[in-house]
């Protein structure tokens, strides 16, 4: 295989590097009045990359001496993702005129931690696994610190940084322990290494608990989950929308890569792990979001939360669990973008932001379309119909049955009861409380942002059904390409 | 139009409805209820004219393609069971709609409240006509999602708002479970189609999942039909206003529980877990609803017991199992529809005129509203079961069930003699509302003076009594037919004969009927003057369900946030610690639980001197460890003797080349850490005041080096553990056979650096400079404004000393004290530069190399730096380390790039011997040229991070200092 070949198959990442490069020249050279610009070149470059990537034939195929694969799983998580990274880069211009934070580095940022998901995503081998995970992260410690006015940013980033670090050292321990009991770092190799000696490679299976070890941290399933309400709560809150989406597709699909494709052969060992992980996820993400008074602390556990129901379609461990993933992400995508663009469009007289849950009560009678925007958000995320995000659950649940975990499925029930609770309680206090004294304000000026918010309200209200044809296609074809 | 796409327009007809009648304006009160009244008609219609077919046994479906990979299609499907119960819910809906339209007052937003009451009707109506179970639970919820904002109406009251979170808690919290329990099913049968569950109860009874799903359902239906101990939402949900409460929670919603049972009634009964399930759960609530109905001082909630009472009523009826119990279980559902919603409506008819539903100020309205009374009147009595009315007529084929025997168990026994109890207890508290409200003299005034309302608000009260009164006289013309095909419908062959008929004779049932007619009316007439006093029920008033579980609740939040304050924290320390934890016990799981150990390769001994050198090298890193955060500059020097260890054992397993490296690594980095110190306090001695660490501190720290030695010993095991199994085929293995064949070195780490993985080199050199020079302009960007700097606390020291001697000037102290030192180090600058190179040249065969020899030069240059200052060196010395980078870089390239003008591929080298006179033999291959890049790129690199280290010591310090000692003061 030719590097041209090569190349022409790694087109999506080829672009996000070169486009990089470009952006972060322009910004060097135009300072930081250029940040709208460059904004809008980093869009433009994830259309771009998209239609790289939308382009590809859905055929399997391998570049870079097989450490690289495009299918149709990268594909549709790499939509997933730069979608998710545009509405970041969109929804932080008017944030960061407020904060007085415009830097042109934003964008650059976000691009190369996109570029670094879309790697992890097209991985074939450990390595290159690595290396897309450690460009995303490199590029997220500093997003977290991004404000460096506000001591909880740089708090976050320095936090974020150093249980990273010790994270991706556990990853690439274990790695390198995969490599010496199988011999290979490459996925399909590692698939054929492991089946081939009949018994269980227990050395492997080493490597393997340190690299779940490692992906847990960044998809933040418990008990790798404690930095994520620190640092939500910390970074600037468009960084911390980027945190709950993008980096969450990639590392779940990556997940989802390692488990399914290069451990295949080793499903009924780390099936315990992910269980073990699914289970807390769930009822800790549960449970402690009930006592947040913060939205972004909340809508943190939410996350380690969901990441809980997304392991359930892992545990599953078949084509069925891998689409309702799939599909769970998708729509987890939208759930949490929206919640975000309501938390960031919130700010007091003065134009500080709004952040406790005191502050948000009887919104539905001072901001109604804002408040039910939210309530729209917070109810799909408790999995509620007729909103969307009730299918996303019932995915998960159908695949964990289907493939006998139901005491799983139980549990997960369950602890979906316990989140009801607090997501009901945010509904409750938006229309039913008396409201605060505070007084909020929409965002000025951020046409954009409301479009956006409006787009995620439809997506997750009713109207969203209309796209699960189409969608439960896509996921289907995704998901074959693990099987 | 065909029948199918007749059902779906009903179905989406209420919700298109609701969306318009959401955007009328807040006082259209007439249009919403037409708009509301016209929709439900037409469904009525519809749902009517598909009769025929339905009657003749057929099932109509309409099938929408939408998911089938999920085996999800928007089905819809009308069957006997499913018309007779869209046929109530449309039928209810219009009369509640008409009712509204009046009960409601000018100040509601009425639209909102139609917009809701539509949509409520329409996933009702879905969960009654979808075809597959996934879609039930779907509209279900919806159901639920509804009933909370219409009970929630009035959200200014704060009693609506915590009635609507408790039942949207508990309905949906079940709702919830009923997927599950539906998702179960369906994996049992094989498919999520009704038809298809339908059709497979063998597989259903006979899978190992029929327990968990059937309770999973049964908690659903439970929750959503207020069945004993979930019935507690019910009366809370009184708050909403009476229209809703005579739609949703009598006559329509409630049922819902209702109708999945009797949908699944084929499937999931007929086994003793379904019967010790269902039917003591019915006879509980049947019993419990009773005789805390009797007790209520409000007429809703007296109305609510009831209610509860009954639904308690059908499920015993369906959990008996027996065919004949089913019909009367259905035949009771539609019976207890048209009465308790006319009494409902005749309650907000009383409240409305009076403003009061509070029975003991109520009395006398006999003779202000007599139409209505007599109205009330009658439904009360079909409530009671009162003969010729329709209630008589379920409540006889309830009590004939009874007298059957179903399990041989001691329920049997009871049974009957419980639902005479219950009877009797229902005879009462219709007897108390009728007498305490239409003729009993009130206490104290009326808080209005009542009056009939308008006619038309009474229509659908006249409505449904006549109903209740017609079914009651004439059943079989009646209802009969209708009744007949849902039976068909749900038992299929096993549908029994049955007779409506007023007068079976006088057999065991109507002797228990006439006992709690008789039973109910001496009860009232002896204890019916006192009931005004109670203050809450009897015996069963303690349970106090709702508190319970408001408890429950709050309990789960207070245990939630002390869960949450335990195991959650915002310090790093913790978080780290946690994370360690996790995967020492994820890395330990496979020794002890999988039976891994180490492998089967012979163990060579430990030799004594070797395992000194690690003891040596151990206490150097946890000493380290433990004086990093009081005295850095210790720290640093133990690690650097940590790192020497590591040297050390390196030439000791016969790895000269990396041990020359690792030292000068060592070396580069101990250095330049030192000279970046200055820039922190040497020590911090202060942070314990009284010098002694306090125990929890000393705990923890104790605590994080046992975590540290298990970690570190952890990982000596794995490690053992791979070591001492065979070892596979290496790539080692491959070096060592064409290094010297194809490399022509026989230094491999060389020629693996500079042949096999030139690229990778060229890439690595490159990321040098770049993280040289962002180094170099991070520190001059970011260092501390000179402002702001002090002198450092020896310099003073040595100042003080200088200014205290009179022979001294300030600044001797400092050039005197490394005299010796500092000529050496002059002499040693050109003896290193030659080792240097010595290093270079030989690297490709021997220990040495480009970045070996790189970091060698940079030693003697650091060297330099140290012993005469800034200042000096850079007088004498012309250092470019920007220069040493570029030239570096280009050597490399071009190098590499050579290899093109020969046809050959990037970075091919040539390699050949050199006879030079005097020297000897030498290795010259083009590789070396390629290593002298990397050499230069290593010095550049190393010297700049130095320089800009090094150029901090030459600015001015301006801080104002701490006033200094005078002179002789400390002489003595």
């Amino acid at each position: 295989m030719t590097l041209a070949q090569s190349l022409s198959i790694g087109a999506p990442e080829v672009v996000l590097a070169a486009g990089a490069l470009v952006l972060l020249l322009l910004g060097v050279f135009r300072g930081n009045d250029s940040l709208k610009g460059l904004s809008w070149g980093a869009v433009i470059l994830f259309g771009l990359t998209a239609l790289t990537v939308i382009d590809d034939a859905p055929a399997r195929e391998l570049a870079w001496n097989q450490i690289y694969v495009a299918d149709s799983l990268s594909a549709f998580l790499k939509i997933l993702i730069l979608a998710g990274a545009a509405a970041a880069v969109l929804m932080a211009l008017p944030y960061m005129q407020r904060v007085k934070q415009h830097r042109f580095e934003y964008p650059v940022l976000i691009v190369l931690a996109t570029l670094g998901m879309c790697v992890m995503v097209s991985a074939n081998n450990l390595l290159t696994l690595y290396i897309g995970l450690e460009l995303m992260s490199l590029a997220a410690y500093v997003l977290a610190a991004f404000n460096r006015d506000e001591q909880r940013s740089t708090e976050a980033g320095l936090k974020y940084f150093v249980l990273g670090a010790l994270s991706s050292g556990m990853l690439l321990y274990g790695v390198s322990l995969v490599y010496g009991f199988v011999g290979s770092t490459e996925f399909t190799r590692i698939a054929a290494g492991l089946s081939a000696g009949g018994e269980r490679n227990m050395g492997a299976l080493f490597g393997l608990v340190f690299v779940f070890a490692g992906l847990a941290f960044k998809v933040s399933a418990v008990p790798f989950h404690m930095w994520t309400p620190d640092v939500y709560e910390g970074a600037p809150t468009p960084v911390a929308a980027f945190f709950a989406t993008a980096p969450k597709v990639a590392a779940m699909g990556l997940f989802m890569r390692v488990a399914l494709d290069a451990f295949s052969g080793m499903i009924a060992d780390w099936r315990q792990i992910v269980i073990f992980m699914s289970i807390a996820s769930m009822f800790v993400g549960a449970v402690g979001a009930i006592g947040q008074s913060n939205v972004k602390r909340l809508l943190a556990y939410s996350s380690i939360n969901n990441v809980g129901f997304m392991l359930i379609g892992l545990a599953a461990a078949n084509a069925a669990g891998a689409s309702a993933v799939l599909l769970y992400l998708t729509i987890y995508l939208v759930m949490t973008l929206g919640s975000f663009l309501v938390v960031l469009s919130l700010t007091d007289a003065d134009g500080n932001a709004v952040e406790t849950l005191d502050d948000l009560a009887g919104l539905a009678r001072s901001r109604p379309w804002l408040a039910t925007a939210l309530a729209i958000f917070m109810l799909s995320l408790a999995g509620l119909p007729p909103l969307f995000g009730f299918m996303a659950k019932l995915a998960v649940f159908n695949a964990a049955v289907d493939a006998g975990l139901w005491l799983l499925a139980v549990l997960g029930v369950l602890s979906s009861v316990i989140a009801a609770y607090y997501y009901l309680r945010v509904v409750k206090i938006l229309f039913f409380d008396p409201p605060a004294d505070v007084v909020v304000n929409g965002e000025g000026g951020a046409v954009i942002n409301n479009g956006m918010m409006i787009a995620a309200a439809v997506f997750c209200s009713p109207i969203g059904y209309l796209l699960l044809g189409p969608l439960a296609q896509a996921t289907r074809t995704a998901a074959s390409s693990l099987f | 139009m065909t029948p199918q796409h007749l059902l779906l327009l009903i179905v989406a007809l209420p919700f298109l409805g609701s969306f318009a009648a959401a955007f009328l304006p807040t006082r259209a009160r007439t249009q919403a209820t037409l708009l509301a009244g016209l929709i439900a008609v037409v469904g009525a219609v519809g749902i009517g004219s598909l009769y025929p077919a339905v009657s003749q046994g057929q099932i109509l479906l309409s099938v929408t393609p939408w998911l089938p990979s999920l085996d999800l299609n928007l089905t819809f499907r009308l069957s006997g069971v499913s018309w007779l119960f869209a046929m109530l819910v449309l039928v209810m809906g219009a009369l509640v709609i008409l009712y509204a339209r009046y009960y409601m007052s000018d100040e509601d937003p009425v639209p909102r409240f139609f917009s809701f009451l539509l949509a409520f009707m329409g996933s009702m109506l879905g969960v009654v006509l979808s075809g597959n179970l996934i879609q039930i639970a779907f509209f279900w919820e919806v159901t639920s999602l509804f009933s909370f904002l219409l009970i929630g109406y009035w959200h200014h009251n704060q009693s609506a708002r915590d009635g609507a979170r408790m039942a949207l808690m508990v309905t949906g919290a079940g709702g919830i479970c009923l997927m599950l329990g539906f998702i179960l099913l369906g994996q049992m049968a094989g498919g999520f189609s009704l038809d298809t569950v339908l059709a497979s109860k063998d597989a259903i009874h006979s899978s190992p999942y029929y327990p968990l799903a059937l309770a999973l359902i049964l908690i659903g239906c439970f929750t959503k039909s207020a069945q004993f101990p979930f019935h507690f939402w019910l009366p809370h949900a009184m708050a909403a206003p009476t229209p809703v409460s005579a739609y949703l929670h009598s006559a329509t919603m409630v049922k819902a529980g209702v109708f999945i049972l009797i949908l699944l009634w084929p499937v999931l009964s007929g086994t003793d877990l379904w019967y010790f399930a269902v039917a003591p759960i019915g006879a509980i609530t049947l019993l419990i609803g009773a005789w805390v109905a009797i007790f209520q001082q409000d007429l809703k909630g007296l109305l609510a017991y009831s209610t509860i009472s009954h639904l308690g009523l059908i499920v015993l009826l369906l959990g008996l199992g027996s065919p004949l119990a089913a019909v009367a279980a259905i035949f009771h559902t539609v019976n207890h529809a048209t009465f308790k919603a006319s009494l409902f409506m005749a309650a907000g008819i009383i409240d409305h005129e009076t403003g009061t539903r509070d029975i003991r100020k109520l009395g006398g309205l006999w003779n202000y509203m007599p139409i209505t009374a007599t109205l009330a009147m009658v439904a009360a009595a079909a409530m009671a079961g009162v003969p010729l009315l329709n209630g008589f007529l379920s409540k006889e084929m309830f009590l004939a069930e009874v007298l059957e025997d179903h399990s041989g168990t001691l329920i049997d026994a009871v049974l009957p003699w419980l639902a005479t109890i219950a009877s009797a207890f229902a005879v009462l508290y219709s007897i108390r509302f009728i007498h305490q409200v239409f003729f009993v003299a009130p206490p104290e005034p009326l808080p209005r003076t009542p009056h009939e309302p308008p006619p038309w608000m009474r229509r659908p009260i006249e409505i449904l009594v006549l109903a209740c009164l017609l079914i009651g006289i004439f059943p079989a013309a009646t209802i009969g037919p209708f009744l007949a095909s849902a039976v068909r419908d749900t038992l299929g062959d096993q549908a029994p004969a049955y007779s409506l008929a007023v007068w079976h004779g006088f057999n065991r049932p109507l002797f228990l009927s006439l006992t709690a007619l008789a039973g109910g009316l001496i009860l009232y007439i002896l204890f019916g003057g006192r009931l005004n006093a109670a203050k809450a029920s009897p015996v069963v008033g303690r349970l106090k369900a709702r508190r319970t579980f408001e408890a429950v609740v709050e309990r789960g939040i207070a245990i939630a946030g002390w869960l949450h304050a335990l195991a959650g924290t915002r310090r790093l320390q913790p978080q780290l610690r946690v994370l360690m934890i996790f995967a020492l016990a994820a890395a330990a799981l496979p020794f002890l639980f999988l039976g891994y150990s180490v492998g089967s390769e012979r163990w060579t001994g430990v030799d004594p001197v070797f395992a000194l050198l690690w003891l040596i090298g151990g206490s150097c890193a946890l000493a380290a460890a433990w004086t990093a955060k009081f005295h850095r500059l210790a720290a640093l020097i133990l690690v650097g003797a940590a790192g020497l260890a590591t040297c050390i054992s390196f030439v000791w397993l016969s790895a000269p080349d990396l041990a020359l490296t690792q030292l000068l690594v060592e070396i580069v980095t101990t250095v330049l850490l030192l000279l970046g110190l200055r820039w922190l306090p040497k020590r911090q001695p202060d942070i314990w005041p009284e010098t002694r660490m306090p125990v929890q501190v000393l705990a923890r720290r104790g605590g994080d080096l046992a975590i540290a030695i298990i970690a570190g010993l952890g990982m000596a095991l794995i490690s053992y553990a791979v070591m001492t199994r065979p070892v596979t085929d290496s790539i080692a293995d491959f070096f060592t056979r064409n290094a010297y064949a194809e490399g022509g070195g026989t230094n491999i780490v060389n020629v693996i650096l500079v042949d096999f993985r030139a690229f990778d080199t060229l890439g690595e050199i490159t990321v040098l400079a770049i993280v040289a020079i962002t180094v170099f302009s991070l520190l001059r960007r970011f260092r501390p404004a000179s402002d702001s700097i002090e002198t450092p606390e020896q310099q003073r020291v040595q100042a003080d000393f200088d200014r205290r001697h009179a022979d001294r000037e300030v600044g001797d102290t400092v050039t005197d004290a490394l005299m010796v030192p500092r000529l050496i180090m002059q002499w040693m600058f050109p003896v290193i530069i030659t080792f240097a190179l010595y290093l270079l040249l030989r690297g490709h065969d021997l220990p040495g190399g480009g970045f070996a020899a790189g970091i060698a030069m940079s030693i003697g240059i650091l060297l330099q730096y140290m012993a005469m200052g800034t200042r000096e060196v850079e007088d004498r010395l012309m250092v470019l380390p920007i220069n040493w980078i570029g030239i570096g870089m280009l050597a490399a390239a071009l190098t590499g790039a050579g290899a093109w003008l020969f046809g050959y591929p990037l970075l091919t080298t040539f390699f050949r011997y050199l006879d030079v006179p005097l020297i000897g033999e030498v290795p010259a291959a083009s590789a070396l040229l390629f290593d002298l890049g990397v050499f230069a790129v290593v010095v550049g690199s190393t010297v700049l991070v130095l320089i800009a280290l090094a150029h901090q010591s030459i600015r001015t310090p301006r801080a104002a200092r701490p006033a200094e000692p005078k002179a002789g003061e400390e002489q003595g």
